[in-house]
């Protein structure tokens, strides 16, 4: 049993929700003008960030929690103080923005631009200059969409190194380009529908795309092979890796419009928990009210949050029996193990 | 703490209410023993006696974590004078049930599937044909023509024969007087108590809240009384049909202090234009 934290700092569905590296501060966005910053432990808020003019779509904070940097439907990405929740700089842009990142080394941030009203979907790489507040106004590279709209960015990462950049289209494919050329290296096509999430494992050398045709495929970042594929039975809107168990936790749910139609029990808005290798389906957390817009695991792999379409931020720690679980053949394994080194 | 301002010398006046200092006095196993004096509310003298043991307790923090602890409150947050967590922005929801498991998702089904298996078993057989004990409508009967029209006289000592499910309808059929049984005491010899299923729970720590605003619901039940303690369960009648809320709630707390507590404190009290009733949710044997 768990008794989850509900952060209840927005009115409007959840966009986004992140840990900072040290897991002590979770990071939320809705579709409200404002971001909220909590602190994981009992779940106090921070403060707010406050200048957006439309919906923030995505957030993210640099490693040593110094910036917070967000993309909003306004056409802007804001970058703030995370200590004083002050806006130092505006990035202005020809379309609305879908994600935000800071490379590894917090030292570059990509924007990820939609592809509406006549422009080309892009992804923006900017330098942020840690030692003043202005920061360059043209990006350092830009990778534009040469597929049509229907084949436009919706989501992108940095891989370990900040040497690729990882993107999910909306028709199911992902690429992967040099950060430094902007050069494709390669893309493969495993999912049917737009993708609606990328987050990498710990170490960065792998990651999980969900989409909306109810599955979530593991690729990996240098071949960009397929490693292992999760199947559910409602789109996803996102998926993310557990660091020290080897799980996957998946959030979906029923498209929000039809949500009215169907009653609550039908909807299936749980996170479902998945063995990352096994691929099974091995537990379900209920509560939302409404499809789960975004899961985020703490780094140190303690305890998860989700963001959901009901405009709550789940914060669930986790008991000690989540970290005690493990299947018959792992218990084997250790057992025979545990054998071998008591013979010697 | 109160130690100072006993050992103050006070004016002659007060001499009186003086109170004896208190005494701290170290013990072999590492405890404290403090003997302390007090007036009560009733203006009686009182000796207080407490053992206490020191335990330092060490946490290794992250000094950027530490650092960003103290950091101040921003944007929407600045001006709220609460200390820790607001409970406007954050609350403890429901308990969640995470089993991990490779099987879970059989057991579900199969407690469900037992689930539907009982409910068919337990659901009684309300239509019977009163030509040839189908379960069907008289009139729509395969044998209505073949077997006759029902017929009391015809069928009465067959259906007495097959001792139909129903008493009302064995009632009928027999020599007793034509008596209505409910549906809830049909079934039961000498009709027994409705209640017995009912004594399992405990309800010694349920509050009844009665006239009570409809648009309340369960979450906001728990608003208000979970200021007084842990909430077990809270659940608002509705309509069966309209789910419209009939203005009575239960809420069932951890421990009756609590309970007792938010009697006190709720019973009479206002809540969305409506003055609540709050009492027991059965009569308490004390």
């Amino acid at each position: 049993m768990m008794r989850p934290l509900m952060l209840k700092g927005h009115d409007r569905s959840l966009t986004q929700v992140k840990f900072n590296r040290e897991g002590d501060l979770l990071f939320s966005v809705s579709k409200g003008k404002e971001a909220s910053v909590w602190y994981s432990s009992n779940g106090e808020r921070l403060g707010t960030f406050v200048g957006h003019n439309g919906t923030i779509w995505s957030i993210d904070i640099d490693p040593e929690t110094d910036y917070a940097v967000t993309g909003s439907a306004d056409f802007t990405a804001k970058l703030w103080k995370a200590e004083n929740g002050q806006c130092i700089h505006t990035w202005t842009l020809e379309s609305p923005v879908k994600r935000v990142e800071f490379s590894p080394d917090g030292n570059q941030v990509l924007i990820v631009t939609d592809q509406v009203m006549g422009q080309t979907g892009k992804i923006k790489l900017f330098d942020i200059d840690h030692t003043q507040n202005a920061q360059p106004s043209t990006p350092k590279l830009e990778i534009v969409n040469e597929d049509g709209p229907a084949s436009r960015f919706t989501v992108a990462g940095w891989s370990y190194g900040a040497f690729y950049i990882l993107a999910a289209h909306a028709d199911g494919k992902v690429s992967k380009y040099d950060a430094r050329t902007g050069e494709l290296l390669g893309s493969t096509r495993n999912q049917e529908m737009v993708l609606t999430d990328l987050q990498f494992s710990p170490d960065k050398t792998y990651f999980i795309v969900s989409s909306k045709d109810k599955t979530a495929c593991l690729y990996d970042v240098d071949r960009l092979s397929l490693l292992k594929r999760y199947t559910a039975d409602v789109p996803m809107n996102s998926a993310c890796i557990t660091p020290v168990k080897e799980f996957v936790i998946l959030g979906g749910g029923q498209d929000a419009r039809e949500v009215t139609t169907t009653s609550l029990s039908e909807g299936k808005f749980e996170s479902r928990f998945y063995h990352k290798i096994f691929e099974e389906e091995i537990g379900r957390v209920k509560g939302h009210f409404g499809p789960l817009n975004y899961v985020a695991v703490h780094p140190k792999g303690t305890c998860y949050a989700s963001g959901g379409e009901d405009g709550f931020v789940r914060l669930h720690h986790f008991h000690r029996s989540y970290f005690e679980f493990l299947y018959d053949v792992e218990k084997t394994a250790q057992a025979t193990q545990q054998f071998e080194i008591e013979a010697k | 703490m109160s130690q100072a301002a006993i050992e103050t010398p006070s004016s002659w006046a007060d001499a009186e209410n003086d109170l004896p200092a208190t005494q701290v006095t170290e013990n072999a196993d590492g405890t404290k023993t403090i003997i302390s004096y007090k007036i009560n509310d009733q203006g009686k003298k009182v000796k207080v006696t407490q053992k206490v043991k020191l335990v330092t307790v060490k946490e290794t923090v992250d000094p950027a974590i530490a650092a960003r602890r103290k950091w101040a409150k921003y944007g929407d947050e600045q001006d709220n004078p609460t200390v820790g967590p607001d409970d406007k922005t954050t609350q403890f929801g429901e308990e969640v049930q995470l089993i991990l498991g490779t099987s879970w998702k059989e057991d579900a089904q199969k407690e469900a599937e037992n689930r539907k298996k009982e409910m068919a078993k337990s659901k009684p057989q309300t239509i019977t044909c009163r030509t040839c004990q189908g379960d069907h409508f008289t009139s729509k009967c395969p044998y209505k023509d073949t077997l006759g029209a029902a017929d009391a006289t015809t069928t009465t000592p067959q259906a007495s024969a097959t001792a139909t499910p129903e008493p009302s309808m064995a009632a009928v059929a027999g020599s007793g007087p034509v008596r209505y049984v409910p549906p809830h005491l049909r079934k039961r010899a000498g009709g027994a108590a409705p209640e017995t299923e009912r004594k399992d729970r405990d309800d010694s720590t349920t509050l009844r809240v009665t006239s009570l605003n409809e648009q309340v619901d369960e979450m906001m039940l728990r608003e208000v009384f979970e200021r007084y303690g842990i909430i077990k369960r809270a659940t608002v009648l509705r309509d069966r049909e309209t789910r419209r809320s009939k203005g009575i709630a239960f809420v069932e707390f951890e421990n009756v202090n609590d309970a007792q507590r938010a009697l006190e404190g709720l019973n009479g009290r206002g809540f969305m234009n409506l003055i609540m009733k709050v009492d027991w949710s059965k009569p308490r044997k004390t």
